[in-house]
């Protein structure tokens, strides 16, 4: 048994000291750099000038920072309703006895498993101003051209359209598990206490789905947190920012323009709001164990 | 409501009636994927036609050989791969042993790893991306496939040590306890008895890493500036980062692209499906 112990210890600790030196060092060096001036000059150095909160300074100063973080909040928020909510709908749909529900269900899934680059790359050319086919539905509805990815004003609701597209199977399909955890004897007590079908909607389905829409949630958060291909794809946070988002100016920050320590800043930004989210996530699940 | 139409078509009826619903909203979902594959299929003149056709009229597969004989997909498709497979086996080498100690093991210590690998899996590839080039610089690893893949394994790492856990859990401790009588130590047991029957949630894992990996493209860009080394990614986005793009080409690139990853879910469908549903939420 000793010796088995060993052995168990020794797998943990392989994939352990992988990850911490694959991400944990990464992500250590981040918070260390944004607090150091960093140039191009110095960025393979591993003793930097120190400069307190000032790259934090900088980036909350810039007004693209501020856009770009109020765009993330409306990135994030959209998609998190949007997904949460057609998940949901959409689960309740397959969740009905009909022939092939399960299939469909999971053929939707072949969207969510395509790269989001391809993804990007495919929503770029439907909502092409010329030749799109966007355009095209449009013009049947006797709606005018939009210009989905040039227009300022849109550019930020064309990449949160194909966002949701993109992530939506993936919301479905957990919430689709979380409903086949409901016991039906809830169903055929609450129909005998004669609870119609929006009755047993809102006293079995929902508290019982609750602590699933809370964890989807945090996921959805931390999935779109992270959305940098298919934005780059699209539309590469333009046209001036208006489609931006945090991951995506903290990389342009670094490799584009070269302000490594502002763009650090910026990251590590972005770390502490997904660690929240994360931090809401793991609660959430050790409630649920514990009940 | 569903009573009501029930009342009015009868359980056949109304079972004819969700089914249509849903085959209607399953086509009107997959509508882009399939605006993808036709893309491709059409020539260069009929690609910027006004109106659109919904159907090609001369199908041809002329983007598709172009894009072969003048963008080099095949070279980006082998490095795609190069970078694909060797992840895959990374992550599972240490994501079905790593996961396992995590199952059979009690501890505090346990308990922290766990956490850590939750956490660690959050942080977003594009955030990561200056630590890993100046970390693979001071190894001088850039330009190397090594790179690309010791980067995106910590990821897919992460993700098999949280979904696999639970699964391993599943198995009977009987089974364990019987092969020891027999005289099997932990690493034979791990080997011969626990890992063949973990055969389906390693394969689920297996795909998804390689899913991950094969799209992986922030950073085949920060770490590979070798053109001839880059990933099909890289290349499609090279593709359209001009403000004009020959859609029927760079559709019939990503189509080519995409195509291995949609059979793989389509064969292994139900199998995926499964697996994300047991090991996300847990």
């Amino acid at each position: 048994m000793r010796q088995g112990t060993v052995v168990l210890h020794v797998f943990l600790a392989v994939s352990m000291l992988y990850l911490l030196t694959f991400i944990g060092l990464p992500v250590v060096y981040n918070l260390v750099m944004s607090v150091q001036d960093v140039d191009l000059g110095n960025i393979v150095d591993l003793i930097r000038p120190f400069n307190g909160l000032d790259n934090y300074r900088e980036a909350f100063a810039d007004p693209s920072f501020r856009q770009v973080l109020v765009n993330s909040a409306i990135f994030v928020g959209a998609n998190v309703i949007a997904q949460v909510g057609c998940g949901l709908v959409v689960a309740l749909f397959f969740g009905q006895r009909f022939p092939g529900a399960h299939f469909m269900r999971g053929l939707v899934l072949a969207g969510w498993i395509l790269p989001a680059l391809v993804v990007g790359a495919l929503w770029k050319w439907i909502f092409a101003t010329e030749y799109g086919v966007a355009n095209y539905f449009l013009s049947w509805l006797g709606h005018g051209r939009v210009h989905w990815l040039s227009d300022p004003a849109v550019a930020l609701s064309s990449v949160t359209i194909a966002n949701i597209w993109f992530g939506t199977p993936f919301a479905m399909i957990l919430i689709a598990a979380g409903l086949t955890s409901i016991p039906e004897e809830q169903y055929e007590a609450a129909s005998l206490d004669g609870a119609g079908p929006i009755a047993r909607f809102v006293y079995v389905t929902l508290p019982g789905l609750w602590p699933t829409l809370v964890a989807v949630a945090c996921l959805v958060t931390i999935y779109t947190m992270r959305a940098f291909d298919l934005i780059f794809a699209m539309t590469q946070g333009g046209p001036l920012d208006a489609s931006n988002v945090l991951p995506l100016l903290s990389y342009q920050l670094s490799f584009q323009r070269f302000h490594f320590g502002v763009g650090a800043a910026v990251g590590s930004f972005s770390f502490i709001i997904v660690l929240a989210v994360a931090a809401l996530y793991v609660w959430t699940l050790r409630r649920e164990e514990q009940q | 409501m569903t009573r009501r139409i029930r009342h009015l078509l009868g359980t056949r009826g109304t079972r004819a009636l969700l089914c249509a619903v849903g085959v209607a909203g399953v086509v009107c979902y997959l509508f882009p994927v399939y605006w993808m594959l036709i893309s491709g299929l059409k020539t260069s003149a009929e690609i910027f036609a006004s109106p659109p056709s919904l159907v090609p009229t001369h199908p041809t597969l002329a983007a598709f050989e172009q894009v072969f004989e003048r963008e080099n997909v095949a070279r980006y498709m082998r490095n795609s791969l190069l970078i694909a497979i060797p992840v895959t086996l990374l992550t599972l080498l240490l994501g079905s042993s790593g996961s396992y100690a995590l199952s059979r093991l009690r501890s505090r210590v346990v308990d922290v790893a766990l956490v850590l690998a939750l956490i660690l899996q959050i942080f977003p590839d594009a955030l990561l991306a200056t630590p890993m080039f100046i970390m693979f610089r001071h190894f001088d690893l850039l330009n190397t496939f090594a790179s690309v893949v010791l980067a995106t394994s910590a990821k897919s790492l992460a993700f098999a040590l949280v979904i696999l856990r639970p699964m391993y859990r599943q198995v009977p401790i009987e089974i364990e306890e019987a092969s020891r009588v027999d005289g099997c130590n932990t690493l034979q047991t791990f080997w011969r008895i626990v890992l063949p029957i973990m055969r389906v949630p390693l394969i689920v894992v297996g795909v998804l890493s390689f899913v991950q990996a094969y799209g992986q493209f922030v950073y085949p860009l920060t770490l590979l500036s070798r053109q001839d080394l880059q990933p099909a990614t890289v290349g499609i986005y090279s593709f359209i980062g001009a403000e004009y793009a020959d859609w029927d080409r760079v559709m019939a690139f990503a189509s080519i692209f995409a195509l291995p990853i949609l059979v793989i879910f389509l064969s292994l469908q139900r199998k995926i499906v499964a697996g994300l549903t047991t090991g996300a939420l847990k």
